[in-house]
């Protein structure tokens, strides 16, 4: 349109590429979107838009011209893993180094395998009603793991080398040299793609997006929804040009100062859509002042043509519809809708878009940042923008906070200060009933104690994988909590005493998860504890629990309102005696029970669990040997309604009969066999 | 802190590069940070061994039938273990092979791991024996075990020996250090093992910690044999330093080779030989117990010779 003297044609593509990818890298949620100009919290939009395209010339900066291709060095934090942490079978920092089983396809300890699989878990009793669901995104991670490489690279190529059940990777980011998460590449289509058939080890190279700023720390994410079993990681490979280190300021200042150039105001985005823009690479200054001596009359007259012409343009819509009614109701807009209407409306939001909308005008301010939309917060979906200042802000705006998830935030980096969200607590934190905080990284000693002091009215506290062992943190405010009816403490190292004395003080508590607790634990003290104070207890997980003798089961049975417990890979060598007979007349509303490795287990104990669990619809056996045949059909039979059954690694079945079985009894039944020699 | 192998790496990386002035920079990098002018020893290792069922059998790598070894070496260390699978087990239907084979495979990647103490092979035998009570496939079985460490910063071997297996030091002729069998009765060792579940309480079953643990310099040219019980059960111990003593200093690896596979080949002739007084027999005559000829047993070798 203008003819500026300081428009090209390579500025115009510049400009459609920007566009194009800023829209691109915005990952989508299920809320709208406004498309509205940018506030400080979308800055990390703009940033892409600039590393991506054009504006940065790194190859200046790159001396070396090759690529090189680097297998994960190590393992910076992890969401879950199967196995325990001072175990090299079936955990997390298998995934470093080259691939150690693939192409062989199977379940192999040598590799990472995480907790769970498949919708199971969220069809158990215990299953997590999101906080404010229509943040969450279309495919939520489940599952995370961040990963350490030596070099650092323009990253070009991942491969991803899946030697069981693949398919459970959704998200490759990295985070950048500019102390940013970008996401490399999302899957699409994890919905609408037919279920990958497992049967051969998979090398999976997903197309990532290009960036120009390098990285040297990948972070993917997993969904294992529409997975059959576990799925299993041997290796991941990174390549990509490399990058020298010794230019690395001059790139990040090279980068800051772009930014700064580039940071789009409304003016400057007036400007781009007028394709009229002064190319500011250096010397800006200079260049300013040429432009407000020597173009600015010209800049004027465009400006004011564009105006006219837009006039114009309008004019003749309205000439041209020749339904009049339409333009009187087009003049009841959103700003005549009562408050409560636009409450409601805005309640549909995620949280981008409400802080989006509240930029329009003064009253769609007001209403997007009325209380009542911040009672419930969930900051999981926005783990890679969690700051201080977003913190501080919802803080203002969040007078009445009931539900709080945060977990993921502040991971790796640390993006929050512990004061800052301690200062939020002790603001906001009186009438908190839910409160995630799992594999945060911003938690210390003193956030806890202000936890436990504020906090009093909790009734769901979910600490997944806080803290690492030794035990760095001291809970011994948690004590404090009286009302709680939910309590996670997945993979988190807890003190025993602090333990016991919590589980003394909440007689109402249903649902319990100690999994991985510390071996300093012991778990019979918790099950006596928990027989004698918490006996509304629905469900209870001790996975890998060590220390539970059959005496602790014995007494657990006093919890007769029991629907879901995992005793997986507990009960180690004992022999159970009656205990499980005890335990399962008891507790007869049992529908998820999980031993997993249990091998204790006799045939008559699986003869008690077909006579005496009408209700089951979740059972795992896995790895118990020496039951025969007849007793599995028994189970089968008399469980009526159970809809899963694990049986890998047991004997004395074969694939035909698990194929028979499954057919007859409507029963997803998992079975798998290892090669005898395993290098 | 560069390592060696990080440095050779910046090396290679800067010949790609082709400037002269790197080239010299890595250089001197390599030279002010390696272990100061002293080379350091590492292992010259070969393998050999039967199965007892060796005509009918086939070769599976790392065992040979109940017996398992394995090799590795880091930056830091060398080191070389055998295991010997019990065979009592046989008869209930547990194949003993697999669980020193899972032993010896554990250790191994171990060895590669972080937090590897060369100084204290124990702890590589003591998690290995708890990584089984993490496998999902049920392990069952019990073992011997030898493990061998050469720490090359201080040149010294720490060993850790639970059981029958052993090792042997021979240095000019003569065997300068040896390993001390562990029996509980004749012919039933020390052993590492997990019982079925429901048999603890009648099962042998002796702790990791329960290994003799012996630490010794060596010497460039010393020669070191780790094997199984079916070799010190055959052949006499005068018939070893002899032919141990002909590899002293040797570098060759096929020289090494062709004697590991000399010692394993006697071993097994002599475990079928009716009338020959093994050390086995002589054992047992020892025990009250009238035997004569060789112990058909698996036959495992770990031949090494100390280089610089």
């Amino acid at each position: 349109m203008s003819q500026s003297s300081a428009t090209n044609s390579e500025d115009d593509s510049k400009t459609a590429n920007n566009e194009s990818v800023a829209v691109d890298s915005v990952i989508d949620f299920k809320g709208k979107h406004f498309g509205l100009e940018s506030t400080s919290q979308d800055s990390d939009d703009y940033l892409v838009s600039g590393s991506e395209g054009t504006m940065i010339d790194v190859e200046r900066f790159c001396h070396a011209d090759y690529r090189i291709e680097q297998y994960a060095h190590s393992v910076l934090d992890f969401s879950s893993q199967y196995g325990i942490d001072l175990s090299i079978s079936y955990t997390a920092p298998n995934i470093t180094g080259r691939p150690s089983k693939y192409p062989e396809y199977g379940d192999f300890p040598q590799t990472f395998a995480m907790r769970t699989y498949g919708a199971w878990w969220d069809r158990a009793p215990s299953r997590l009603k999101e906080i404010q669901p229509q943040n969450v995104s279309e495919i939520p991670a489940e599952d995370f793991i961040v990963l350490y490489f030596e070099d650092y690279i323009i990253p070009d190529e991942i491969a991803i080398f899946e030697t069981y059940n693949p398919g459970a990777v959704i998200r490759v980011w990295a985070y950048t040299i500019a102390k940013t998460w970008i996401c490399l590449w999302e899957d699409k289509e994890f919905y609408t793609k037919p279920i990958y058939s497992p049967s051969r080890a998979r090398r999976f190279t997903p197309p990532l997006k290009r960036i120009q700023l390098p990285t040297k720390t990948i972070r993917l994410e997993f969904n294992h929804q529409r997975l059959h079993y576990y799925t299993e990681i041997d290796a991941v490979l990174l390549s990509g040009k490399k990058f020298n280190t010794r230019n690395m300021q001059h790139l990040l200042d090279y980068y800051e100062r772009q930014r700064k150039v580039l940071t789009l105001g409304s003016i400057l985005c007036k400007l781009q859509n007028m394709k009229f823009r002064p190319i500011c690479r250096d010397n800006y200054q200079n260049r300013l002042q040429h432009f407000l001596m020597h173009d600015l009359d010209k800049f004027i007259s465009v400006l004011s043509d564009v105006q006219i012409q837009s006039m114009q343009r309008q004019q003749q819509q309205q000439l041209q519809s020749s339904n009049t009614d339409e333009m009187k109701i087009s003049k009841i807009g959103l700003k005549n809708m009562p408050f409560e209407i636009m409450l409601k409306i805005f309640s549909y939001l995620d949280l981008k878009s409400l802080f989006r909308v509240g930029a329009v005008s003064r009253f769609l301010y007001d209403v997007s940042t009325h209380p009542l939309l911040y009672s419930e917060l969930n900051l999981k979906p926005y783990w890679h923008l969690a700051s201080t200042e977003l913190l501080s802000t919802l803080a203002k705006r969040a007078t009445i906070l009931k539900k709080l998830d945060m977990s993921w935030c502040g991971c790796t980096v640390q993006t929050i200060s512990p004061t800052e969200f301690k200062k939020f607590i002790q603001q906001r934190g009186d009438s908190l009933t839910h409160l995630r905080l799992n594999s945060t990284k911003f938690l210390n000693a003193s956030c806890i104690d202000t936890l436990g002091i504020v906090c009093d009215n909790l009734k769901e506290l979910s600490l997944r994988n806080c803290s690492p062992s030794p035990p760095l943190l001291n809970f011994s405010c948690l004590a404090n909590l009286k009302n709680l009816e939910r309590l996670d403490l997945f993979q988190t190292v807890i003190e025993s005493d602090l333990l016991l004395t919590m589980l003394e003080n909440n007689p109402k508590l249903k649902h319990l998860n100690l999994a991985f607790c510390s071996v300093a634990v012991n778990m019979d003290d918790v099950a006596q504890h928990i027989a004698k104070y918490n006996k509304q207890l629905i469900s209870l997980d001790m996975w890998k629990a060590h220390f539970l003798s059959a005496q602790g089961l014995l007494v657990l049975s006093n919890c007769h309102n029991l629907e879901e417990i995992d005793f997986g890979w507990c009960l180690r060598e004992a022999s159970l005696g009656d205990s499980l007979r005890e335990f399962l007349t008891q507790c007869t509303k049992l529908k998820k029970l999980f031993l997993a490795a249990v091998r204790g287990l006799t045939d008559r104990d699986l003869e008690y669990i077909a006579n005496l669990c009408p209700n089951l619809e979740q059972l795992d056996l896995m790895g118990v040997l020496g039951i025969s045949k007849e007793r599995y059909i028994d189970i089968l039979q008399k469980c009526a309604k159970l809809q899963l059954l694990d049986l890998c690694f047991c004997d004395n079945i074969m694939d035909y009969d698990v194929a028979l079985w499954s057919r007859t009894f409507k029963v997803d039944i998992k079975s798998c066999q290892v090669p005898n020699d395993f290098r | 802190m560069y390592s060696l192998g990080q440095s050779s790496k910046l090396i290679s990386r800067r010949f790609l590069c082709s400037r002269f002035s790197a080239l010299l920079e890595a250089a001197t990098h390599v030279i002010s940070n390696s272990a100061g002018h002293k080379s350091r020893p590492y292992f010259i290792s070969v393998v050999c061994g039967f199965p007892k069922d060796f005509l009918t059998s086939n070769y599976k790598p790392g065992k040979y039938g109940e017996d398992s070894w394995f090799t590795t070496s880091t930056p830091t260390a060398d080191v070389l273990g055998v295991a010997d699978g019990v065979g009592g087990w046989r008869i209930y239907g547990v194949d003993s092979g697999e669980f020193s084979s899972f032993l010896m495979k554990t250790c191994e990647r171990l060895v590669h791991c972080v937090d590897f103490n060369p100084q204290r092979p124990v702890n590589l035998l003591s998690f290995s024996y708890c990584e089984l009570l993490e496998q999902e496939k049920p392990i069952i079985g019990s073992s011997t075990a030898c493990v061998l460490v050469l720490d090359r910063e201080s040149g010294t071997v720490y060993t850790a020996n639970i059981g029958d297996s052993g090792f042997l030091v021979v240095r000019k002729g003569r065997i300068v250090h040896k390993s001390e069998e562990q029996q509980h009765y004749f012919n039933t060792p020390f052993q590492l093992s997990m019982p079925p579940p429901g048999c603890h309480h009648r099962v042998l079953s002796d702790s990791p910690h329960s290994a003799n643990t012996l630490s010794f310099p060596v010497l460039v040219g010393d020669v070191i044999l780790v094997a199984t019980d079916g070799v010190f059960d055959n052949i006499p111990e005068t018939l070893l330093v002899e032919i141990l003593k002909e590899v002293e200093g040797v570098t060759d690896p096929v020289k090494l080779q062709m004697t590991a596979n000399s010692l394993a080949a006697i071993a097994r002739a002599l475990s079928f030989d009716k009338d020959f007084m093994s050390p086995f027999a002589i054992n047992a005559r020892r025990n009250n117990i009238h035997a004569t000829g060789g112990k058909p047993d698996d036959i495992t070798v770990v031949l090494a010779t100390v280089a610089v």
